[in-house]
């Protein structure tokens, strides 16, 4: 109930605030949106207002009843405090009794202590004193026992006797004495029961009392409390009713005010309808009499338009005769069509079975294909494999004929040479040198020279170097390798020694150990196989990189140290083996001259300056070893990775210098020399030719001798036949013989 | 009306033939003789002599005129009613509840005999109307509310408490009881004995004097004094929660021995025992028992570390400083929330063990110790230990023997502590400046709602004033109950709203 009272409390300031509100938007605004929010103001208000109205009569109530409300509010707390009261003070009178009891309780348990207590000093008083009177009196029966005579036993006796009975009677006296407290106790004990009845009927009766009068008061104030709010109900009817009743009468007021406002607009209405009415009937009237014209304007158009339907009738049946006609002649070519469709529909069978045939007899010959080509695979397998049994056969054979041709022109180039040798020699009387050409120590067909794996070159090495050991002071310091790049074998071996002392964590532990029984060299050969298949090093070039980059970490070592280099030069060449250098420069050497020509660049001949410097492995510090390999390694990756490709086309033969091969061969005699042996040809011609003319004179001149002689023999003969002599002439007298 | 429609209802079929032959004449008719027809041993006379067509009443007279005189209008019973007639008829033999519906077994239940025996309704029914009645049958008064409102509770406990009442040990077969037990051991919670017989004796009456002079002899005799040994009963009954035991004899009229009054050794021992096992036990009374230090150790001592015991009653008996000794262990040994010790010999010592226990205990808010003896060594050390604890709210020390230095140390109490309630200080001997202090503590306190000064020889000034401050301290803690949140502010707010309500 409460909070809608509270609610209305706020409502007038809430109104308020909505009222000037209401001024600020203007329904009447230019604005869209301030015109949307100004009605939706103005609803909340009259909603606002409506309300108001209901509660504020409610509010008005209310505050006229809050007076009687707390009229019986108080009635109710007065009640109930009186009740409060009352329960108290009731329970205090009851539990008064309690309390009383229970101080008496105490005070007789007091008391009950201190008897006790007196009691039980007397009760030990009274033993200690029969005590001793019973001792006396033991004490006394021993003496009686020495009394020999009777009247003095007898004097004794009786005064044992008395003692006795003293004693008895003490005792006695004090059973008394406790049996008579006994028996007030007793009498004590009926009375407190009396008493305890006695104040638990008071105290029933106090309960009861209590209960009657609660229960009294409670009903009282029940009764009190429910008249308050009755008188508080009857009010708030009776305002209620008032107030229904103003209401209502407001109400019947303003429904009246209403029917009247009504009636007036109902009869306003009227006139309005009746003026209405007379217009709409001049309205109506011209509107007849225009549409009665068109409806005649409408019925010409009528007229005309039935004529043009008469003509359009006629057309049309023209048309339609025409159209029929068609139709037939539609109809006969239909049937044309149709016999013709059947026909193509023969046809399309035929082709279809054909096409059928044609699939089955193509897969028939597909099949066979398969079959053929098949065999031709397999054919074409055998062809190539012997296409591969033919390409050795003609490799084979094309080294043969290559060699026997060039074993032929080689023989005729000697010829040649030997004719031009004994043509210089013999005839010219000029000094011959042999021409040298590199295609003359060639044998077989030119290739590329298969590139050497690096193992095998270290191999080759070594065992170079064991022979040069073994042979130490036979052998000249000689390349038995073609080892190109300038750098000396020891020298390499050395670097290498270096190289496989100084990584050996490239080198897996088990090849260690089973390295250990091995020969130092082979030892060697396959530790340095281990590191160089780790740091990736395949081929001669690979090897001789790796052996370059170390001389150039040197030099460059070297270089940076320029001013200690001579004393270290003296020193190293003072330390190294002298053979050694000796040997690498003398290579050196002969390697420069030879290949001196070609190589000009700058750079070279600085290396070979620097090489000059005796390349000693001790000038590498072992330290350093790790560090040059690593940036080798990185420095050799990124060549390796572009060499994959050439490998595959290795079998194929590059003929590309052949024909200039066979060129060279063919120009081995140089033209001008052939040109000297063209002119000393006719040269030798006419003189040949001299020499025939000479020796068949010769000959002649022979004959001519040799006739001579045999005339002369003929001669003498005649002349010494005896024929001669029978001749009566003789020849000989006729003839005169020539003297000599 | 009714009457009439039920009738005509019933006689339809010759009925309706009348009413089609003389619809128009019978029209008034019938409404006049309407009612007659619910007699019908009356209505043939009248309906002869009024009815005017004898044709139309001849029907009507062969359907009321009956060859049996005793024919009746009133309605067969239905079949179901018969049913459960007969159901209730034959309850004890064939005891059928469960299967029926609702509304029938209502009906079953209502007119169950209350005389049934337990062994057929103990588990079987529920009502608590048959119960209700079961018990108004037995007992002219009933508190139904001592048993937790339930009659049937009610009806098991009080059944059971007069089985032990009257148990005789050694001539009482205990099957008796024992056989009661799986009847009632899921309805009874609170065992409240008020006696304990002892065994019979007919040789004892010859010597009756001997017992009472000679200890030695009455120690002799004490096994055959025992009572019921409730061991069995205690672990039978799965519920208990309440023990309210009195060894004692009630009405023994002239028979009156002292040892009629004896709690044994084996009687502790037994019921130590029990309440030892039982572990739903919560609250345990053994009260007018002669509960001396001995017996009052060894009870105490079972049920230390108890899990869910909560009050302790061992008032009126004989209980002197060491069994107090023994309850102030047993305060820091479990979750005693009340203990009364009320009317035994507790002295000073006993006192200050108790008020040790009590400095650092948070679990005991209800204290009795009325009717002791601890004078004001004790008074002082309980209220020493007042200032430490924060959890006892009743403290009764009515009767002690108390006098002003323990009452300049309870006004220091009162004005420190906020948990007190209640405490009672009757019959003490505060004197006039003892009352004065109490009366500047007072005005201290805003928490304490009841303090008994009755004769305690306190000025009648002061102790009006205590209670002025006492009537602001319970009106002030009535607001707070009836709005905890703000009970100043609302105050005229909320009559209105109630006064409306």
């Amino acid at each position: 109930m409460n909070p809608p009272g509270s609610l209305a409390d706020v409502d007038p300031n809430l109104d308020e605030h909505l009222s000037t509100q209401i001024l600020a938007p203007s329904v009447h605004s230019d604005n869209p949106q301030e015109r949307i929010q100004a009605r939706r103001l103005r609803i909340a208000a009259r909603l606002e207002a409506r309300r108001r109205e209901a509660l504020g009569e409610y509010l008005d109530g209310k505050k006229e009843s809050e007076e009687d409300r707390s009229k019986s509010y108080k009635q109710k707390e007065e009640s109930r405090l009186k009740l409060a009261k009352l329960l108290l003070c009731g329970t205090e009178l009851v539990t008064n009794i309690q309390v009383a009891i229970d101080t008496r309780e105490i005070h007789r348990r007091v008391e009950e202590e201190e008897i006790k207590r007196q009691r039980i000093e007397k009760l030990e008083n009274e033993v200690k004193t029969s005590q001793d009177k019973f001792d006396e009196i033991t004490s006394k029966w021993e003496e009686g026992k020495q009394k020999r005579i009777p009247q003095e036993l007898w004097e004794m006796l009786n005064t044992q006797q008395l003692h006795c009975a003293g004693l008895l009677e003490d005792k006695n006296k004090l059973i008394s004495e406790l049996q008579q407290e006994l028996k007030t106790k007793d009498d004590q004990y009926v009375k407190d029961l009396k008493k305890q009845s006695d104040d638990i009927c008071l105290l029933l009766e106090r309960m009861e009392q209590q209960v009657k009068n609660v229960m009294k008061t409670f009903r009282e104030e029940l009764y009190n409390i429910e008249k308050a709010f009755e008188v508080e109900r009857q009010e708030l009817l009776a305002s209620n009713k008032k107030k229904w009743e103003r209401a209502l009468q407001a109400h019947n007021a303003k429904e009246l005010e209403y029917l009247t406002n009504r009636m007036k607009k109902v009869e306003d209405y009227e006139k309005q309808l009746n003026r209405q009415r007379i217009r709409d009937c001049e309205e109506y009237n011209t509107i007849k009499i225009k549409l009665e014209q068109d409806v005649q304007i409408l019925e010409q158009q009528l007229q005309q338009r039935k004529a043009i339907y008469q003509l359009n009738q006629e057309k049309l049946e023209y048309n339609l005769q025409v159209l029929k006609k068609r139709d037939e002649e539609s109809t006969v070519i239909k049937s044309q069509q149709k016999r013709k469709i059947n026909r193509l529909r023969d046809t399309l069978n035929n082709l279809r079975s054909k096409y059928a045939k044609q699939i089955k007899q193509f897969q028939e010959e597909n099949q066979s294909l398969t079959l053929d080509y098949q065999s031709l695979v397999l054919q074409f397998k055998e062809l190539q494999k012997a296409m591969r049994h033919f390409a050795l056969i003609d490799d084979k054979k094309f080294r043969e004929i290559w060699l026997m041709n060039e074993e032929e022109a080689k023989d005729l180039i000697a010829r040649a040479f030997d004719v031009d040798r004994i043509i210089h020699t013999h005839h010219l009387g000029l000094p011959w040198t042999a021409p040298d050409f590199w295609f003359l120590k060639n044998v077989g067909p030119i290739s590329q020279q298969p590139q050497k794996s690096a193992t095998q070159i270290v191999e080759e090495m070594l065992m170079h170097t064991e022979e040069e050991e073994a042979e130490e002071a036979a052998s000249e310091p000689e390349s038995y390798l073609d080892l190109p790049k300038q750098i000396s074998e020891k020298t390499t071996k050395r670097i290498l020694m270096l190289l496989c002392d100084e990584s050996g964590f490239l080198v897996e532990s088990k090849l260690l150990s089973l390295l250990l029984p091995l020969e130092q060299n082979e030892c060697y050969l396959l530790r340095l196989d281990a590191i160089f298949s780790a740091l990736g090093i395949e081929s001669e070039d690979d090897l001789y990189k790796l052996v370059n980059f170390f001389l150039k970490y040197r030099a460059h070592r070297l270089s940076s140290s320029l001013q200690i280099k001579s004393c270290s030069q003296a020193s190293v060449e003072k330390a190294s083996m002298e053979e050694t250098s000796m040997g690498s420069e003398l290579e050196l050497a002969e390697q420069t001259e030879m290949e001196g020509e070609k190589e000009e660049s700058l750079v070279e001949g600085e290396k070979e300056e620097e090489e000059e410097t005796p390349p000693s492995p001790w000038v590498i510090h072992p330290n350093d070893v790790i560090k040059i390999l690593e940036a080798f390694v990185m420095g050799l990756k990124k060549p390796r990775d572009s060499r994959a490709p050439p490998r595959v086309q290795k079998n194929v033969r590059n003929n590309s210098k052949d024909s200039e091969y066979w060129q060279a061969l063919t120009t081995v005699i140089p033209s001008s020399k052939q040109n000297l042996w063209d002119a000393l040809y006719t040269a030798l011609e006419k003189y040949h030719i001299v020499l025939t003319q000479r020796a068949k004179l010769l000959q002649e001149n022979s004959s001519l001798e040799q006739q001579n002689t045999e005339l002369q023999v003929l001669l003498q003969q005649y002349l010494n036949s005896k024929i001669n002599s029978e001749l009566q002439v003789p020849p000989t007298q006729v003839l005169r013989v020539p003297k000599k | 009306m009714q009457d009439t429609v039920t009738t005509s209802a019933l006689l339809d079929p010759s009925h309706s033939s009348v009413s089609t032959q003389d619809k128009s004449s019978t029209g008034g008719h019938t409404s006049s003789t309407g009612p007659q027809l619910s007699k019908p041993s009356i209505t043939p006379v009248p309906a002869k002599s009024r009815n005017p067509h004898p044709g139309a009443n001849f029907h009507r007279m062969r359907r009321i005129i009956a060859e049996d005189p005793e024919w009746s209008l009133a309605i067969v019973p239905l079949l179901t009613e018969l049913c459960i007639q007969h159901i209730i008829r034959n309850f004890q033999k064939n005891p059928i509840l469960k299967q029926m519906l609702p509304e029938h077994q209502q009906k079953v239940l209502n007119h169950l005999s209350p005389d049934l025996p337990l062994a057929v309704t103990a588990n079987l029914i529920d009502n608590e109307n048959y119960w209700l009645r079961c018990c108004m049958q037995r007992w002219p008064v009933c508190h139904v509310a001592h048993h937790g409102g339930s009659w049937k509770r009610m009806f098991f406990e009080r059944h059971l408490e007069n089985l032990l009442k009257h148990f005789i040990p050694g001539t009482t077969d205990p099957a008796v009881i024992l056989d009661l037990l799986p009847l009632c051991r899921n309805y009874v919670r609170r065992v409240h004995v008020d006696q304990f017989l002892p065994p019979v004796r007919l040789p004892a009456q010859l010597r009756p004097g001997d017992q009472s002079d000679s200890g030695s002899e009455g120690e002799m005799e004490e096994p055959t004094v025992d009572h019921y040994q409730l061991g069995d009963l205690v672990a039978g009954l799965s519920h208990l929660e309440e023990l309210d035991l009195v060894y004692d004899v009630k009405d023994c009229g002239m028979n009156f021995e002292w040892n009629l009054f004896l709690f044994t050794y084996r009687d502790c021992h037994s019921l130590a025992a029990a309440i030892k096992a039982c572990h739903t036990l919560k609250i345990f009374k053994l009260t007018q028992s002669k509960v001396d230090d001995d017996k009052a150790r060894i009870i105490i001592r079972s049920l230390l570390d108890h899990p869910v015991l909560e009050e302790l009653d061992l008032s009126h008996n004989l209980i002197g400083d060491r069994g107090a000794r023994g309850a102030a262990k047993l305060l820091s040994h479990s979750r005693l929330r009340v203990l009364n010790l009320a009317n035994n010999q507790v002295r000073a010592p006993g006192a200050q063990s108790l008020a040790h226990a009590l400095a650092h205990n948070t679990n005991l808010i209800s204290l009795n110790l009325r009717l002791n003896c601890i004078e004001d060594e004790g008074g002082q050390a309980l209220a020493h230990a007042l200032q430490t604890n924060k959890c006892l709210t009743t403290l009764h020390l009515g009767g002690n023997e108390l006098s002003e230095p323990t009452a300049t140390l309870l006004s220091q109490v009162l004005a420190i502590n906020t948990t007190l309630t209640s405490i009672n200080l009757s019959c003490n001997h505060i004197g006039l400046d003892g009352g004065k202090q109490l009366l500047e503590g007072m005005s201290d306190n805003k928490t304490l709602l009841e303090f008994d000064l009755r004769l305690s020889d306190v000025a009648q000034e002061s102790e009006y004033l205590i209670g002025q401050a006492l009537y602001a301290n319970r009106e002030a803690a009535r607001q707070r109950a009836l709005n905890p949140s703000h009970f100043m502010s609302t105050i005229t707010a909320n009559g209105p709203e109630n006064s409306v309500g």
